[in-house]
């Protein structure tokens, strides 16, 4: 059993996994929720009446943030990181843990950023027609989907690595 | 698209295209269009568009001094809309710069005829309408490099004033747009270079202009080549009209008949470009949908300008009619 992998710990590579689920989610969120928002505030500026209709729009990249958050806090409970004491985890482990946050990670990041650009252009529909509102959520929800299953991949990867490979 | 520019172009122009979308479903319908053909009077034309953004500009307006006024105002509102929409400078500077060019060619043909220049000027361009009042020494350098080039070219001729500054204003446009990194402008620069080309082209064909003097009027710059342009010169005017009609340029699939008609040139010219302009309609996000609406606002207050300048001139509706383009939808 290694004790490190590129000179870090397993203890190490979980935390950073937990982190880059946490950094790729916000960052994906926090430019998608930008983008959607920018063009939903200048429709709003021109027709007041329309914020109800484009709030959901601008809010759907946010989810990604959440997944990320989700991930973090799901390898901390797995692997022992809320008790008292520091986990031991063998470097392999810590790097399987490490690539099973990868998915949301990665998926998260960029889903993010395309589901505000789907929102804007969905947000166009609500700005010509507000009684497409219902319809135009459904575009940047299929971008969701994506989302989902990356952060299923990842709860599922993270659950067997945590039932196979029990850490001290 | 780079992932990059993904991200960037819809935080810059997010807000702009947001109030854009709201603005496009404010613009004139083609039912408005019909309301104003049938009017029977022009206080009835006032009446229409009392509830549509030109309602509070033409409020009292009785004649085509207070229609003029009105819309130079509205299209005052929509450059000012424009500049704070955060566009790059070059592309402000794209659409500004025409009425710089407009109030230029002014103030020589006004020269030319002796006349003065009051009233002829619109305070829309870049610099101030009342530099163009002034003598033509304290002009801005290109400009007053124009007004000699088109005296050295015979200050007696109106033709060659018209050319010298078309071509100056071309050349602008081209380089506001190259420097504007964007595709579209860049497609609308040429687009609009392509179609100066080919009404000089067939006016220069009616008025049997020769060879040499058909090329010199040609500008560089557009998608169909100035040698391209004049394989066809050779052509009587029909033929040239279908050639230009069935050809890979712009003008493919227009009704070569109504090309060959150079009184209907105007008409088809604004339809081809707003055809390219609906392609801004397509983008998501990005320059292209204010750029987009921007120049279909500009044709929109064209249209509704020669409508009620119509009915206060008393044209017939037939000839009204024939005069408008193409709508942006």
């Amino acid at each position: 059993m290694n004790e490190v992998v590129l000179g870090m710990s397993g203890t190490t590579w979980a935390l950073l996994g937990a982190a880059f689920a946490a950094i790729g989610g916000g960052i994906g969120s926090a430019i998608g929720i930008t983008t959607i928002s920018n063009t939903a505030a200048g429709i709003v500026t021109e027709d007041a009446d329309k914020f109800g209709r484009v709030l959901p729009l601008a809010a759907m990249p946010g989810t990604q943030g959440i997944y990320g958050l989700i991930t973090a806090i799901l390898v901390l409970s797995f692997f022992g990181f809320l008790g008292d004491t520091v986990p031991t985890i063998s470097a392999d482990t810590g790097v399987k843990i490490f690539l099973g946050c990868l998915p949301v990670a990665a998926v998260c990041l960029f889903s993010a950023i395309y589901q505000g650009m789907t929102a804007v252009g969905a947000a166009g529909m609500v700005a010509r027609r507000s009684e497409d509102a219902g319809k135009a959520l459904i575009f940047p929800a299929l971008v969701e989907t994506y989302a989902v299953f990356a952060l299923i991949a990842t709860i599922i990867i993270l659950s067997r690595i945590a039932a196979l490979y029990p850490v001290g | 698209m780079g992932l990059r520019q993904v991200v960037t172009e819809p935080i810059r122009y997010g807000f702009a295209v947001g109030r854009v979308r709201v603005l496009e479903g404010r613009m004139l319908s083609g039912a408005t269009y019909e309301r104003l053909l049938d009017a029977p009077s022009f206080a009835e034309q006032i009446r229409v568009l009392s509830d549509t953004p030109y309602g509070t500009f033409l409020e009292g307006a009785s004649t085509v001094e207070d229609v003029e006024r009105a819309f130079d105002q509205a299209l005052g509102e929509l450059y000012r809309f424009l500049e704070s929409a955060n566009l790059p400078g070059p592309v402000i500077a794209f659409f500004r710069t025409p009425y710089d060019y407009a109030n230029l060619k002014a103030r020589l043909k006004a020269d030319l005829y002796g006349q003065s220049v009051d009233g002829l000027l619109v305070d829309l361009g870049a610099v101030p309408a009342e530099v163009f009042a002034g003598p033509i020494g304290s002009l801005p350098k290109r400009f007053r490099a124009i007004a000699e080039r088109a005296g050295d070219a015979g200050a007696a001729d109106e033709e060659s004033v018209s050319l010298e500054v078309d071509r100056a204003l071309h050349a602008e446009s081209l380089a506001h747009a190259a420097a504007s990194r964007s595709r579209f402008l860049e497609g609308l620069a040429a687009l609009q270079v392509d179609l100066a080309n080919v009404r000089t082209l067939l006016r220069a064909r009616v008025r049997e202009r020769k060879n040499a003097d058909a090329r010199a009027m040609l500008i560089e710059g557009g998608t169909l080549s100035a040698d391209a342009l004049m394989r066809l010169y050779r052509l009587p005017v029909p033929e040239l009209a279908s050639a230009l009609a069935s050809g890979p340029g712009p003008l493919r699939g227009v009704d070569p008949d109504e090309l060959a008609d150079l009184a209907r040139f105007d008409v088809i010219a604004d339809d081809v470009q707003v055809r390219y302009l609906k392609r801004a309609r397509r983008a998501a996000a990005g320059p292209e949908p204010v750029i987009g609406y921007v120049m279909a606002r500009k044709a929109e207050v064209m249209m509704v300008r020669t409508l009620l300048i119509g009915m206060l001139s008393g044209v017939p509706e037939a000839v009204l009619r024939r005069r408008l383009r193409e709508r942006y939808e």
